[in-house]
């Protein structure tokens, strides 16, 4: 059964009909490359300024991936927040800035004494199943997570190992307790979700979504969708979207055409080289901070005047244009976002002088010389992209860059390596409380899971900052901390993206800077 | 028959058992589910709490011992991805979709590759011959990627002719198994116009035309039959192909979410068990699909010995 053999030779008529199949082929192309009149290319806010927001509509919100759980306690999923933020509610929330405010608390707590915290509670809430939210609700609330905590059975330790527990001092009072003084516990209250007591002993909220939020859990079909509606009996302002459907789309391309086909009015992680072709795009400085963690001990950057050099090489301008086409901030030289506590406003940039750098290299006599820099692709947005830059302004300024980019697994044992720390490692730090202590504890703070420093004066700050527990105090002292970082050049800092959505023509929506998709936040104009 | 289904069978839990414990072996050697179900935040003791808690700082051996226990009693642990629930009932909540899929795909297959192939073969050589030839080498050269992005921007974005993800199969199950099928009928087409035109030139078809019986018949009722051997072992080779390979791909563009594309987002995250899980039962159905074929040569040619 020769295949080949049985062919027709034959030299015009052979080369008609592969022109034939290679056209057939291109008008296959052609129909999908074509550019439609139908899509407007239009990256502002709002659609239409003057249509007023439609009552009782219906939306639909593509995901990146399905929550691994529902349970809010257990998994530390932004696709299970992006459900659950409309769900649960918290005691304090966050404004547009990011100030906390009041939640379900009707104010920011008072303090006994160092280690217990006061919060006066909203009056007439209640959850979706009808039961009360008081003390009583907080406690629960307060237990499960401690034990949940204790058992080693939840991702979130790191959010409140410091709670010790919570008493009712009467039935909108409730006192919450810290082991030794805990600065950062109002932040952990803007993220822990109120459940009703009936819910304490559950041992998997994912089946029986109760919370006080403005939507009730409606239903989840697997690997399909889940849908919640509106909660008639919500104790704030009646929102004006009545359902939402939330459909789970990892590849990003399948997304976008979702979105443009009008299936989607929401989609989130919009690649900024995608903005002309969304309906309509939005975007909020939020918390990515995409960073080169450097070794201040040993090696090649050991050097701070290396590690200065290291700075100035690096075009953050271009880097903002080319890898985030525009939609990106460069840091000053912290970690931390305008919008957390303890971010520095005297702090800036190092600015780009290529030919100074080159000269800081040469001077310590390390041209030519190797340094290692360790990334991965496919976790952060256009990481492969942004570390090859890096890698090209290293070698501009003279040096020999071995750039090492590995799979997922393997990039974490290097970032996670407490005995040998590599040159130079990549990693895009993000903050969900708001609060400096975690990204400062993980990466600045000697010792830290991702630090390459052993600065103690640094970490001593660090560890002050935890424990006062006057936000002035903290402001002050976290200002210091990150100075000294700054001096030292422990990093090198590049461009916080924006987070970048796809709204549907009728979709009205500013996003947050903390990120959280409140549904009582959007309109639709049609 | 029957013997020969259970000595088949018995080779088959050989199988099956010998996969699963190698993806257990390799799945030990090189990942760690706990680097990836905790943030980057979490400190080193927050880490060595969860392995402890899940038994996996047990030596090896232990781990292997407890291993098969679980797997004799068909208990292939709890997914580390989808928390709270155990590994097979996660494979056997995804796994319709991809049946789904496949069979709607190699339906489309048999559909077109058989009328292609055939109606290629009749005048090798002619002007038919070329065209169909053409579009079946384009078909199964095309990369799945590019296909499936193409037929979803072309059909879905444009047109607006079919819609992606979860749906009813009219509006959301054809394109995807349209773009699983497309290589398939390409290389499926190939061979029965080969086995046809082979046929075509046999003794027995010579005879035939001499008696008189016309071309349709010959070619319908007794070519068409013999071509099948060929054709059947390639027409199982794609359905395997395509359960155990091609729907990862295909499920991915078209936001399918079937085995294929829980089987990308498992070694994603490391997640072992989903993963010995979605290859155990993967093996279980091979092992059957290739019985099943087995016995489909003996329908189609009684000459055919089972041993």
């Amino acid at each position: 059964m020769d295949v080949v053999s049985t062919l027709p030779r034959g030299n015009i008529l052979q080369k008609r009909f592969r022109l034939l199949g290679s056209l057939l082929a291109l008008s296959l192309v052609a129909v999908a490359c074509s550019d439609s009149s139908k899509d407007t290319a239009s990256t502002s806010g709002s659609s239409d300024g003057t249509a007023a927001p439609v009552k009782g509509a219906d939306i639909t919100i593509a995901l990146g991936s399905e929550p691994t759980s529902l349970d809010p306690y257990i998994v530390d999923d932004g696709a299970e927040r992006a459900i659950n933020d409309n769900i649960y509610e918290t005691l304090l929330s966050r404004d547009a800035g990011g100030t906390l405010q009041p939640g379900l608390a009707t104010a920011l707590p008072t303090q006994t004494d160092d280690t217990t915290w006061q919060f006066k509670l909203r009056d007439g809430v209640t959850f979706h199943d009808g039961s009360a939210f008081n003390a009583d609700s907080v406690v629960a609330s307060i237990n499960r997570i401690v034990k949940l905590v204790a058992d080693s059975a939840t991702d979130n330790d790191g959010f409140y190992k410091t709670i010790t527990g919570a008493t009712k001092v009467d039935d909108l009072t409730v006192n919450i307790t810290t082991a030794g003084a805990d600065g950062v516990l109002p932040a952990r209250m803007y993220w822990l979700k109120m459940i009703p007591t009936s819910a304490e002993t559950t041992a998997d909220l994912s089946d029986s979504l109760v919370g006080t939020g403005p939507y009730k859990f409606v239903s989840r079909t697997v690997g399909s969708d889940i849908k919640i509606e509106v909660n008639p009996e919500y104790w704030g302002d009646a929102p004006s979207i009545t359902n939402v459907t939330y459909e789970f789309v990892a590849e990003g391309g399948t997304r976008l055409a979702g979105l443009k086909s009008g299936k989607y009015d929401l989609i989130t992680n919009l690649p900024p080289q995608d903005v002309d072709q969304a309906p309509q795009s939005a975007n909020v400085q939020g918390q990515e901070h995409p960073v080169l963690i450097l070794d201040t001990d040993e090696g090649i950057t050991a050097d701070p005047n290396v590690r200065l050099a290291l700075n100035m090489a690096v075009d953050k301008q271009a880097i903002i244009d080319q890898v985030y086409g525009g939609f990106a901030v460069a840091d000053a030289s912290q970690i931390l976002s305008p919008s957390v506590l303890g971010f520095d406003a005297d702090l800036s940039a190092v600015v780009y002088d290529a030919a100074k750098a080159k000269q800081m290299i040469t001077d310590a006599g390390l041209d030519g010389k190797t340094i290692q820099l360790v990334g991965e692709a496919g976790r952060w947005l256009n990481d492969r992209e942004l570390l090859e830059a890096i890698a090209g302004y290293w070698k501009a300024a003279g040096l020999n860059v071995q750039l090492d980019i590995l799979e997922f697994g393997a990039y974490l044992d290097v970032l996670f390596d407490r005995t040998n720390r590599a040159d130079a490692i990549f990693v895009s730090s993000s903050n969900d409380l708001l609060d400096p202590d975690r990204q400062l504890s993980t990466y600045y703070q000697a010792g830290g899971v991702g630090s390459s420093n052993t600065n103690e004066e640094l970490s001593g700050l660090i560890d002050q900052g935890r424990q006062q527990l006057d936000p002035i105090e903290r402001q002050a002292t976290y200002e210091k901390a990150v100075k000294i970082a700054a001096d030292g050049s422990y990093f090198v800092w590049l461009a916080s993206n924006s987070d970048l959505y796809g709204l549907s023509t009728r979709m009205s929506w500013t996003p947050r800077v903390d990120s959280k998709l409140l549904v009582k936040e959007m309109s639709v104009t049609s | 028959m029957g013997r020969y289904i259970a000595r088949r069978l018995g080779q088959g839990l050989v199988v099956i058992f010998g996969v699963t414990i190698f993806v257990f072996v390799i799945t030990r050697l090189i990942g760690d589910p706990v680097k990836f179900m905790l943030p980057l935040s979490a400190t080193p003791e927050q880490r060595e709490a969860r392995r402890s808690a899940m038994g996996l700082n047990d030596s090896i051996l232990t781990q292997f011992v407890r291993f098969l226990g679980d797997l004799l009693r068909l208990d292939l642990g709890e997914s580390t991805y989808v928390r709270g629930h155990s590994a097979l009932s996660v494979v056997f909540d995804y796994l319709p979709r991809t049946i789904q899929l496949v069979a709607l795909g190699m339906l489309f297959a048999v559909v077109f590759s058989i009328p292609l192939g055939v109606l290629a073969s009749r005048k090798p050589g002619g002007i038919t011959d070329r065209v169909l030839t053409t579009l079946s080498l384009i078909g199964l050269s095309m990369p799945q990627f590019f296909l499936g992005f193409m037929l979803l921007i072309a059909f879905t974005v444009k047109l607006h002719w079919f819609e992606t993800g979860p749906g009813p199969w009219t509006s959301n199950l054809v394109l995807p198994a349209v773009c699983l099928a497309l290589p398939a009928i390409g290389r499926l087409s190939i061979v029965v116009r080969s086995s046809m035109i082979d046929e075509m030139n046999t003794q027995y078809v010579k005879v035939a035309k001499a008696k008189g019986m016309t071309q349709r018949r010959i070619m319908g009722v007794h070519a068409l039959r013999n071509a099948g051997i060929p054709y059947v072992t390639l027409l199982g080779w794609e359905l395997i192909r395509a359960l155990a390979g091609y729907t990862v791909v295909v499920e991915s563009v078209f936001n399918w979410p079937g085995l294929g594309f829980m089987a990308k987002t498992a070694i994603k995250n490391q997640d072992f068990y989903l993963i010995q899980a979605i290859v155990f039962v993967i093996a279980v159905i091979v092992v059957l699909l290739n019985i099943v074929i087995d016995i489909a040569y003996k329908v189609l040619d009684p000459r055919v010995d089972l041993q």
